[in-house]
């Protein structure tokens, strides 16, 4: 595996994607549910006594970081299988040398996109909360400011998956599908089965599969800011649906590994794919 | 369409001329599951010269060319350009460049969009974009998307990507696929003057005509197999003609004939001989010195078409 001449491939996967709507079109929406998201996050905060009011729109942030990484697995796995569906993976493959280089720039550039979509998510969530509260209970900058970072590390990661992911499956239509399925039934249905499981260390494996992996990570801050240090586990685990969730950091190294497995994947499968 | 080929000569590209040394093909196989597409191909592509790659639809010409070009791996044999296999170049568009056929282009991006992407990926100034726009003729159409372009358009910027990286060796894939007459001619001449500069052209085709224009030397496939290596000329020459002689005793013409080396001679009906290896002056003169009258007399050419349809019905034959 050669990974060392990656600064072309990169710069060039950076034209392709903004020469495209796609990572656009998948913005508007980003910024729109964030924006609502944390509408009601705020609007929620001020329903309460000000003696009473909690950092809620940290949780609401958090709700919508959630939501903005499937958006960046989208958007990588869109670009990346994208090129085979139209069929520019061909000249892709004879401008660069190596196959690896290639995928490991979709990742890097899909990764920044991610972030990207994290960032506008945190800009707009923000601006919707101050519309909505501007008070006393408006969080501090520091529990704010770790959010936003985890949010950017997670869309992030999400982003280099899809790629690598959209580069393993290639058909566009069915790399899509098939990771909607996962995030949406998918997981919920093996984090059911484990749940369901005798002992409590098969239970708490739930929170190492990726989706739940990114939920509890970008959870972890917010809740323990809302909740408490005690009581902030437990309400990790009613929204992220996992058992006795480890902390953000082991939560994002998990993603970071569920990442590089499904990276050596799809490089494992582009090597040996002949393009016909 | 550009009044004439633009070629770049550049001192730096002459010193890397000398070095060329285009394709090398050996034992070369593909098997996809239980199809042998190519079946233990060897030839090689001189620089310098177009070489026509030709083989009937379906004879492993397209499989061939994506092997050599690293994006097929082959089951069997290996395909080299300029010493090397294609994975092991430094920069392969600076060494080949390609026009294949199902070689896509994302429908909203625009051609300068995508041959900024291929830029960069090269690692050639934006500059070069320009030029490669401007050479193929598409210098006015680059803001436009390419779902719009035509199949004529795609082609020529397929070329133009192919040409970014000013590379030493073209190949190209039924090229005149969805080409005008015009752009036909233009692409020859563009090739021409592309081997003309020292370096190595291998265009494939199902078509003839196409190749008996452009190509010097021809490589001939036929089910996986190399039936034919070598200058169309040459191939022309080794059994192009047959001299059809009608007589008053075909039997004598035959043995004075074969008395003087020509042994190739076919009895046909209606008094015809058909004599091959020889010319209408020398089976006149010996008809003559017999003593046969002579009756009628034709200068049978074998078409090309015909030799080629020879060589790739019957892979075994011609070997």
């Amino acid at each position: 595996m050669r990974v060392g001449p990656v600064a072309a491939p990169v710069r060039a996967e950076f034209r392709k994607v903004v020469s495209t709507r796609l990572w656009w079109g998948l913005l508007i929406p980003v910024a729109l549910l964030s924006s609502t998201i944390n509408l009601f996050g705020g609007a929620f905060t001020a329903a309460f006594d000000e003696a009473e009011r909690l950092p809620l729109l940290l949780g609401s942030l958090a709700y919508a970081l959630g939501l903005t990484s499937v958006f960046a697995a989208v958007h990588g796995v869109a670009a990346a299988a994208g090129e085979h569906r139209h069929r520019t993976i061909t000249t892709t493959y004879l401008t660069t040398r190596g196959r690896a280089p290639v995928l490991l720039a979709k990742m890097l550039v899909s990764a920044g996109v991610g972030a990207c979509y994290a960032i506008a998510t945190v800009v707009t969530g923000v601006l919707a909360g101050t519309v909505a509260d501007a008070g006393v209970a408006f969080p501090g900058v520091a529990p704010l400011a770790a959010t936003a970072l985890i949010g950017v590390a997670v869309s992030a990661l999400w982003g280099a998956l899809g790629a690598a992911f959209g580069t393993a499956v290639s058909n566009q239509v069915s790399a899509l599908v098939a990771l909607l399925l996962y995030l949406m039934a998918g997981e919920l249905l093996v984090g059911a089965l484990l749940d369901g499981a005798e002992s409590r260390s098969v239970r708490a494996l739930s929170s190492y599969l990726p989706g739940n992996a990114g939920e509890v990570a970008v959870y972890g801050i917010p809740v323990n800011e809302i909740a408490g240090p005690v009581t902030g586990p437990q309400v990790v685990e009613l929204l992220a649906g996992v058992t006795s969730p480890p902390g953000w950091g082991v939560a994002l190294v998990v993603l970071a590994a569920w990442t590089a497995v499904v990276g050596a994947v799809g490089w494992l499968v582009a090597a040996r794919r002949d393009i016909t | 369409m550009p009044s004439r080929p633009t070629t770049r000569p550049d001192p730096t590209n002459l010193v890397q001329d000398d070095r060329t040394e285009g394709i090398t093909v050996r034992e070369l196989s593909k098997r996809f599951g239980a199809v042998q597409a190519v079946d233990g191909l060897t030839f090689s592509v001189e620089p310098g010269a177009v070489t026509g790659f030709l083989g009937p639809n379906g004879s492993g010409k397209t499989t061939t060319l994506r092997m050599i070009l690293g994006l097929v791996t082959p089951t069997a044999g290996e395909a080299r350009i300029n010493g090397l296999p294609f994975a092991q170049l430094p920069q392969p568009a600076r060494v080949v460049g390609a026009v294949l056929e199902a070689q896509g282009f994302h429908p909203a991006r625009t051609a300068r969009a995508h041959l900024l992407a291929c830029a960069a990926a090269i690692g050639v100034p934006d500059e070069a974009v320009e030029h490669a726009l401007g050479t193929v003729g598409l210098g006015d159409v680059g803001e436009r998307p390419v779902g719009d372009y035509s199949l004529g358009m795609r082609q020529r910027l397929a070329l133009a990507v192919a040409l970014l990286g000013d590379p030493q060796v073209l190949v190209l894939d039924e090229p005149g696929n969805g080409l005008d007459p015009e752009g036909i001619a233009w692409l020859r001449a563009f090739l021409r003057a592309f081997a003309a500069q020292g370096r190595s052209v291998l265009i494939s085709t199902h078509l003839l005509a196409e190749v008996e224009q452009a190509a010097d030397h021809l490589v001939v496939i036929s089910h996986g197999r190399c039936v034919y290596q070598g200058s169309l000329a040459q191939l022309q020459g080794s059994r192009s003609t047959r001299v059809l002689v009608r007589c008053a005793d075909p039997a004598r013409l035959a043995d004075a004939l074969a008395a003087t080396g020509v042994l190739e001679i076919d009895t046909l009906s209606g008094g015809w001989l058909g004599v091959a290896g020889t010319d209408p002056v020398h089976v006149g003169d010996v008809a003559l010195g017999a003593g046969v009258a002579i009756y009628g007399m034709v200068h049978e050419r074998v078409e090309l078409e015909q030799l080629f349809f020879q060589l790739t019905t019957d892979p075994w034959r011609a070997a």
